[in-house]
């Protein structure tokens, strides 16, 4: 690759340790991500990432895109984020699709991608041996991707497959209809999938897809993470000699803000066969920037007022039985989201009366301060939760990723941890006052359709 | 030697060492002699977390007609009911703070407990969990809720929130009618309803026994701990029970097809047939390569993927299998501790548009016949051998998995699969694999489970003797697939019977 290493001499670069021991006058806390993260960055805007750790002859090797359902600002063009992660699987001038995959069949790689509301991940497991041909086939399909529309049309179709794969499960139909009860402006509206009359048009959507590449898929908007046997300049080396030439981007689009929710909102879902009623709760939540305190408060409420140890769980789910599953999750987004509870009950008879002690059990969350062993035990709880999920390359490729994705930094798990271990009593209580009212509510209620 | 010192020595010999008793899954009915113990212990100091895997030779299989579900509901009362000591209330607070559980999964011949608990909480994580195995509550409160669960999940979840499960579980039922594998492991509406808590209690009496069980611990553990678990366990019933016999299934020459009726969007379709091949034979890693070439699972390497998504955007996806696959999590890999005597060969095509299915059908039949007439060519050969042989190493790379695929291994009386197919692969030949092909993926008949809204339609389509030829939506369609595709559209359906189902008697009894 004559044309890159030339390039490549001229890259300027800025490296900087993220090392996981604390400082002086800090040393009562590690933070919780346990392994030293390096990073450099290009003068293209690539950042480059790796975390060595004990992973014998293994490395993850992902590609971070800040793209998701939430870039997709156009309308009648939701999910096309997700499409074009399909699309990236159909090969360059150099590799065509059928030598992508030989390439990767060789090898015995584990490789795939995935799109969420706010990032798109290119992930991939390999044998160590193997970094340099992964680096040259993953630069080679985001600088020179090459399809033609009788292909781009084929994996439309292969999304509506994907469609309707889920469609046979409620909880899709729970999900679109919260996005789009809960936000108005915002393209958190539709869900990553996106509109099902979006995905059906997709294949007229050709000239389109040029467009989103040439937008989104540019250095300054990926990072690279590799995890596990690797070594910070051997990667930094292998990725300034294959992407250096990749130029920056221009395009920006704006995303709506979502304006502040005024009434309560709801909607109804109906299931053809029979299905368990289920109570859906959403309330407008902040972005998940770890210096905001109500971030970590938060997180706490979905332990402590819904965690499987909780007063109402115990009460609905282990004593009473009125509801099978009670779960409530503080999701990080890297705009404001949605703090969602989900209850799914017995016999439609119940659903009035759990949405009341669902109701109550918020209402006392802001009338009190949380009991201070409580709080000790959800701190202990998310600790060893965290360090059990950093189990193999991939899963510590998929956490710092994650970070970078909705934070910007790949280290951003220390201070919603150090967030944690700050939060007092009145924390909980007073973000439970804040977020959990009416007229910050949206109800979706799905049952089984009633027989005419 | 006892137990305890056993562990120390494997702890001092190191890595791994499968202790005595490595042919517990292995016996023959009649013939079921396992050592007292056994323990396979894989020490990793600078690991912070430990793992755990007690895997008990029961199963669904061993559900009494008429009490389908009993083996699971009996696993659900132990990881999800509390000890003699104390409520399943009381449990969930002790494990809360260590972010620990016991996770129980009943399958057809085997049930495996599991948990991972970080290092500082090991202590007091292992005196909770043998005792959820030797003396579990069984409390009737926690027998009412987790009743009801697996009614809920066989009535509701099965049936009507996940047409593909559905599809597979239709496709088992139908391979094993009137065997021990046949019916979902969760159980059946009549089995769960007449399953009563002294029927927990004496079923778990008879088959949760010391020589029934593999344990299983990896990671940062000192001796001392091992020797803790196995002392704790000492009080569960020393023998275990036989095996129940397993029949052949009998399969009748042509295509057996189940409809399921029901208001399903797209149809979802799985096609099988019982295989007389098990990791315990050599021709198990003949067909391993050549089932990677046809539809390795999740990955796009297979010529079903390729051919029916990649060339014509039929569906999500399509794999094909040599043994029963569950997928772990978000994972693409199998999970371990699930291995039966028995197996199967199938095709999972995902749901595809209506007017497109009995096209999608063939497509996977015609791909399955054309690797069975002209075999793999010398080069797809190498190129799938070197990718099984690189892509395996990947399934055990967590220290639980490593601990289960170990505990596989001494069920079939091999080494793991993934050290299995390091050292067998290498010896293979093509014509090794085209030999293991023709013998076993060419059966005389084939059953295929179908969920779909246009039952009456889609049986018509099948049993006409017509071509069902596919029309695009799609523009652009190169000239050589459509040659091919009207191969396919004319791929004979040979004797088809058809039989339809309404959804909501799925699983009745």
């Amino acid at each position: 690759m004559p044309r890159c290493l030339q390039f490549a001499a001229v890259i300027m670069l800025f490296t900087q340790v993220t090392a996981p021991a604390a400082g002086p006058g800090q040393a009562e806390r590690q933070p919780i991500f346990p392994f030293p993260i390096q990073q450099t960055t290009l003068d293209n805007g690539l950042s480059v990432i790796s975390v060595p750790f004990d992973s014998p002859g293994i490395i993850a090797y992902y590609t971070v895109v800040r793209t998701g359902s939430r870039n997709e600002v156009e309308r009648g063009l939701s999910g096309f984020a997700h499409f074009f992660e399909h699309m990236m699987f159909r090969g360059t001038r150099k590799y065509s699709q059928e030598k992508y995959n030989d390439v990767l069949k060789s090898l015995g790689a584990d490789s795939n991608a995935f799109t969420t509301d706010d990032w798109t991940c290119y992930h991939t497991t390999i044998p160590a041996t193997a970094l340099g041909t992964a680096v040259e086939i993953e630069s080679d399909r985001f600088e020179n991707l090459k399809y033609d529309e009788s292909s781009f049309q084929k994996e439309a179709r292969a999304v509506l497959g994907e469609y309707n794969k889920n469609a046979s499960s409620p909880f899709l139909k729970l999900e679109e209809a919260m996005q789009n009860t809960a936000f108005t402006r915002h393209t958190y509206k539709h869900t990553t999938l996106g509109f099902l009359e979006d995905i059906k048009d997709m294949p007229n959507q050709f000239a389109y897809s040029k467009i989103f590449f040439d937008r989104w898929y540019r250095p300054e908007n990926c990072t690279i993470v590799a995890t596990g046997d690797v070594k910070h300049d051997e990667l930094v080396s292998l990725v300034k000699a294959h992407y250096g030439s990749w130029a920056r981007g221009k395009a920006s689009v704006e995303i709506p803000t979502e304006p502040l929710q005024t009434e309560p909102r709801s909607a109804h879902v109906s299931w053809p066969v029979p299905t368990l009623p289920t109570l859906y709760l959403g309330y407008h939540m902040p972005a998940s920037d770890p210096a905001n305190p109500d971030i970590a408060a938060l997180a706490a409420i979905e332990q402590a007022v819904f965690g499987e140890t909780s007063p109402l769980s115990r009460e609905l789910v282990l004593k009473e039985q009125k509801v099978v599953t009670l779960m409530a999750e503080a999701s990080p987004h890297r705009d404001p989201g949605l703090f969602s509870i989900i209850a799914r009950i017995r016999t439609s008879a119940d659903l009035p009366a759990v949405r009341q002690r669902i109701a109550d059990a918020l209402a006392e969350a802001g009338r009190t301060p949380i009991d201070s062993a409580r709080l000790d035990a959800v701190r202990s709880h998310l600790k060893y939760a965290y360090a059990a999920s950093l189990r193999s390359a991939d899963a510590v490729a998929h956490a710092v990723g994650e970070s970078i994705a909705i934070t910007g930094r790949p280290d951003a798990m220390n201070d919603l941890f150090a967030a944690f271990e700050r939060l007092t009593p009145a924390d909980p209580q007073r973000v439970a006052a804040r977020y959990f009212i009416p007229t910050n509510e949206t109800v979706i209620i799905l049952e089984t359709e009633k027989k005419k | 030697m006892n137990g305890k010192q056993r562990i120390v020595l494997a702890l001092s010999l190191g890595w791994l060492l499968l202790t005595a008793g490595s042919t517990a899954l292995s016996a023959e009915p009649g013939q079921t002699k396992v050592a007292d113990k056994s323990a396979i212990l894989i020490s990793s100091p600078s690991s912070p977390l430990v793992s755990f895997r007690f895997v008990f030779r029961v199963g669904s299989q061993d559900d009494p007609s008429g009490k389908e579900g009993l083996a699971a509901l009996t696993t659900a009362m132990i990881a999800e009911g509390g000890t003699a000591s104390l409520s399943y209330e009381q449990l969930l607070e002790k494990f809360y703070p260590m972010a620990a559980t016991l996770d129980g999964a009943c399958r057809k011949e085997a049930t495996a407990f599991q948990g991972t608990v970080h290092r500082d909480n090991l202590k007091a994580y292992i005196p909770l969990v043998t005792e959820l195995l030797t003396a579990p509550r069984f409390a009737p409160d926690d027998f009412k809720r987790l009743r009801n669960e697996a009614l809920d999940y066989v009535t509701k979840t099965l049936r009507g929130n996940n047409d593909e499960e559905l599809g597979k579980w239709t496709l088992q039922c139908d391979l094993y009618k009137g065997h021990p594998h046949g019916h979902p492991d969760r159980g059946t509406v009549q089995g769960l309803k007449a399953i009563t808590l002294d029927d927990v209690k004496a079923f778990h009496k008879r088959y949760y026994t010391r020589e029934a069980l593999t344990l299983g611990m990896a990671g940062g553990f000192e001796p001392a701990a091992a020797s803790q678990v196995e002392s704790n366990l000492a009080s569960l019933p020393r023998q275990a029970q036989g095996l129940p016999p397993l029949d052949p299934p009998a399969v009748r020459p042509g295509l057996e097809v189940t409809i399921v009726a029901k208001p399903a969007e797209a149809t979802a379709i799985s096609i099988g047939f019982p295989i007389d091949v098990t990791r315990r034979d050599e021709e198990f890693y003949a067909l391993a390569v050549a089932n990677s070439y046809l539809g390795e699972h999740r990955t796009f390497n297979g010529k079903l993927m390729q051919d029916l998504r990649g060339k014509r955007g039929l569906n999500y996806g399509d794999y094909s299998y040599i043994e029963d696959f569950i997928q772990e999590g978000m994972s693409t890999f199998q999970v371990p501790n699930n291995p039966r005597r028995q197996q199967y060969f199938s095709i999972w095509v995902r749901p595809v548009p209506r007017d497109k299915a009995a096209f999608a059908l063939r497509a996977a039949l015609w791909e399955l016949d054309r690797l069975a007439t002209e075999g793999m060519s010398p080069a797809d050969f190498e190129a799938t051998r070197s990718f099984l042989l690189n892509y395996s190493k990947l399934w055990v790379q967590t220290l639980s998995r490593r601990l289960g695929y170990a505990i596989d291994g001494q069920f079939y009386g091999r080494n793991d699969l993934v050290t299995e197919l390091a050292e067998r692969l290498r010896r293979l030949t093509v014509e090794q694999v085209n030999a293991a092909v023709r013998k076993h993926l060419k059966p005389p008949g084939m059953k295929i489970a179908i969920v779909a809204r246009n039952a009456d339609e889609l049986r018509d389509i099948l049993t006409s003797g017509k071509p069902s030829p596919i029309t695009y939506d799609t523009q652009g369609t190169p000239e050589n697939i459509l040659a091919e595709d009207k191969q396919i559209a004319a791929f004979p359906l040979k004797n088809v019977t058809v039989k339809i189902v309404p959804v909501e008697r799925m699983f009745e009894e």
